[in-house]
């Protein structure tokens, strides 16, 4: 049987059907607008530009130094873990604004139970469970009264933000781990010196990045999460429950900010409560430059820890060349705009 | 002929609203029967209420005889009922080939989807079960479908996993000439193979080619159900847009 469709002969020629054309082109046309290509090619260029630059003036311009490439391999990894999350809780339709005030929560049960004498894997768990139920407490809140997700986790920001200061006590002394009481193989397994500045959680961020690529892209639930968020009346009329993939995108979001407090916690070994503000939206902005869709159905991981990349490379750029620090949220306001419209372009050019 | 589907005396309230008003019917295996009637008839919630998707007030649901207390999407899914909606379910941002497999990924062990086998099958469904002219790749996006083509990943999915009954709603609304005359087509060879399939459509023209049986509604009531032979083109038309006036005034020959 033939389904002959022949309303719009002209811009859709047989000729294409011939399966094996040349085989990039083909591969790009199934893969763009779908935000990963283009952020990639967008990020390697950046990061061509930067190296010449370096090379060329190493006194004015140190990119390649081992102190900027230090900064650069400790800011991005817990950062990077965060717009992940954030992308995957949007690739299912929602928006987790309290994800900043939960890492800190995270951060601060991290930092007293270890300064408290508890081993590291145990305030390491301690605080990734946390991570969990407070996502779980988002998610469960969504699923069952329907609120928007925003005011939801805009509520308990607030509320987590008022739970640190609780936690700490009255006199608001930030916990701190004494650099005595911190093992060596503690630093060793977090942030080890790898190689000319490299920092161990580039390692962490690559493990985390592998495997929630998988589970995104490759594993059945990424297909789920996907078809929540792109069409949810289409998921559940064939059987997807709705209600159950948001709690399992909730859950990755969660087990990510705790990693992200364990990977932050290790390396500042110390937080005033309440501080973070505005890293929920450096996530969601990464996300955003990655291709993510604020509306959910689209996104990807690598997009997201590039997007991350995108942002932290301006922010080395910015240090560097000894501009205001003011220029770095401006920027981080301008990318998120330029993204969504070039992504929104991209999008409509694959149609 | 066994029965396959029967409602008994179904209603569907939303508050004082009555969408559904005590309908009766039943889908026999290897049939085709057109469920017409004019917009905001019911046929749409009576729809829903079959493939699973809302719950009826009251009223019994029975699949081959056997009473289901509470049919959930799931367990029509279970029995082989599948439902192509108006908006055709599927998902624009993900592939065609995701699209026909979600829910039902092939997998390994761990749940990773194969997705080359995916690809290939779904491939191979588009050339064999429904060829669909303009289609690039099973990796093609479905937002970049038009509606027949969009309807047509739909009927190609609901086809590969063998289901016994096709409800399938205003599928016509969407496609053009020829592509209508295909689907038509294709429901015949389907009942031929033992798949029943419930058509709802306002175009009678459509219906009276293929049906075996018209229900019709008018404001949430059945109000006809013949076999082909019993009814014409003109019944059905004065039932669809008069309603029992239209009928009574037909059968009297006015």
């Amino acid at each position: 049987m033939a389904i002959i469709e022949n309303e719009r002969p002209a811009t859709v020629p047989p000729t294409r059907r011939a399966g094996g054309t040349s085989g990039l082109r083909s591969w790009y046309a199934d893969r763009r607008g779908r935000g990963a290509v283009e952020v990639t090619a967008l990020f390697v260029l950046l990061q061509i530009g930067c190296v010449v630059f370096a090379l060329k003036y190493p006194k004015s311009f140190a990119y390649l130094d081992k102190a900027n490439i230090g900064v650069m391999s400790q800011s991005i990894p817990w950062l990077a873990m965060l717009a992940i999350g954030s992308a995957v809780v949007m690739m299912v339709g929602e928006l987790d604004l309290s994800i900043a005030m939960a890492m800190g929560m995270c951060e601060m049960v991290f930092v007293t139970w270890y300064s408290h004498g508890h081993s590291a894997w145990i305030s390491g768990a301690v605080a990734i469970t946390l991570g969990i139920v407070i996502a779980l407490i988002n998610a469960i809140i969504i699923n069952v009264t329907k609120i928007a997700s925003f005011i939801a986790t805009l509520g308990m920001a607030s509320f987590w933000w008022g739970a640190q200061q609780w936690y700490v006590g009255g006199d608001g002394v930030a916990p701190r781990i004494p650099s005595e009481k911190v093992s060596k193989s503690l630093e060793t397994v977090f942030r080890a010196s790898l190689w000319h500045g490299l920092r161990g959680q580039m390692i962490w961020l690559v493990i985390v990045t592998v495997l929630m690529a998988v589970l995104i892209h490759r594993h059945r639930i990424g297909n789920h999460i996907f078809a929540v968020g792109g069409n949810e009346s289409a998921a559940r009329s064939i059987s997807i429950n709705p209600n159950r993939v948001r709690l399992i995108a909730f859950i990755m979001l969660g087990t990510l900010v705790g990693l992200a407090a364990v990977l932050k916690g290790v390396q500042e070994k110390t937080l005033i409560p309440g501080t973070g503000v505005g890293y929920e939206l450096e996530a969601i902005t990464a996300a955003v430059i990655g291709g993510t869709a604020l509306r959910g159905g689209k996104g990807s991981v690598l997009g997201a820890v590039l997007g991350v990349g995108f942002l932290k490379t301006f922010q080395a750029i910015s240090l560097l060349t000894r501009l205001d620090a003011f220029y770095y949220k401006v920027y981080v306001g301008l990318m998120i705009i330029i993204f969504a419209i070039t992504n929104q372009f991209f999008e409509r050019r694959a149609k | 002929m066994s029965t396959l589907l029967e409602l008994r005396n179904i209603t569907k309230r939303y508050g004082p609203m009555v969408a559904v008003d005590n309908v009766s019917l039943a889908i026999d295996e290897g049939e085709i029967v057109g469920l017409l009637g004019d917009n905001g008839a019911g046929k749409s919630t009576l729809v829903k209420i079959m493939s699973g998707v809302i719950e009826a007030s009251s009223g019994d649901y029975l699949w081959r005889g056997d009473r289901i207390a509470k049919p959930t999407r799931a367990l029509t899914e279970h029995l082989g009922l599948e439902t192509i909606f108006q908006d055709s379910a599927l998902v624009d941002k993900l592939s065609i080939s995701r699209n026909i497999f979600m829910g039902r990924e092939i997998t390994n062990a761990l749940g990773l989807m194969k997705i080359k086998d995916m690809d290939r099958i779904s491939s191979h469904i588009l050339d064999s079960v429904v060829t669909i002219e303009g289609i690039r790749s099973p990796r093609q996006l479905v937002g970049s479908l038009s509606g027949g083509q969009k309807q047509a990943v739909a009927i190609a999915r609901a086809v590969h996993f063998k289901r016994t009954v096709l409800i399938l709603d205003e599928p016509t609304s969407a496609l053009a000439v020829r592509a209508t005359e295909a689907l038509l087509a294709f429901l015949v060879q389907l009942k031929s193979e033992g798949v029943s399939s419930v058509l709802v459509t306002h175009n009678l023209h459509h219906a009276f080619k293929v049906c075996d049986r018209h229900i019709v509604m008018n404001h949430g009531e059945v109000i006809l159900d013949a076999r082909r032979d019993e009814t014409s083109v003109e019944e059905l038309t004065a039932a669809v847009v008069e309603g029992t006036i239209g009928l009574e005034r037909h059968r009297a020959g006015v």
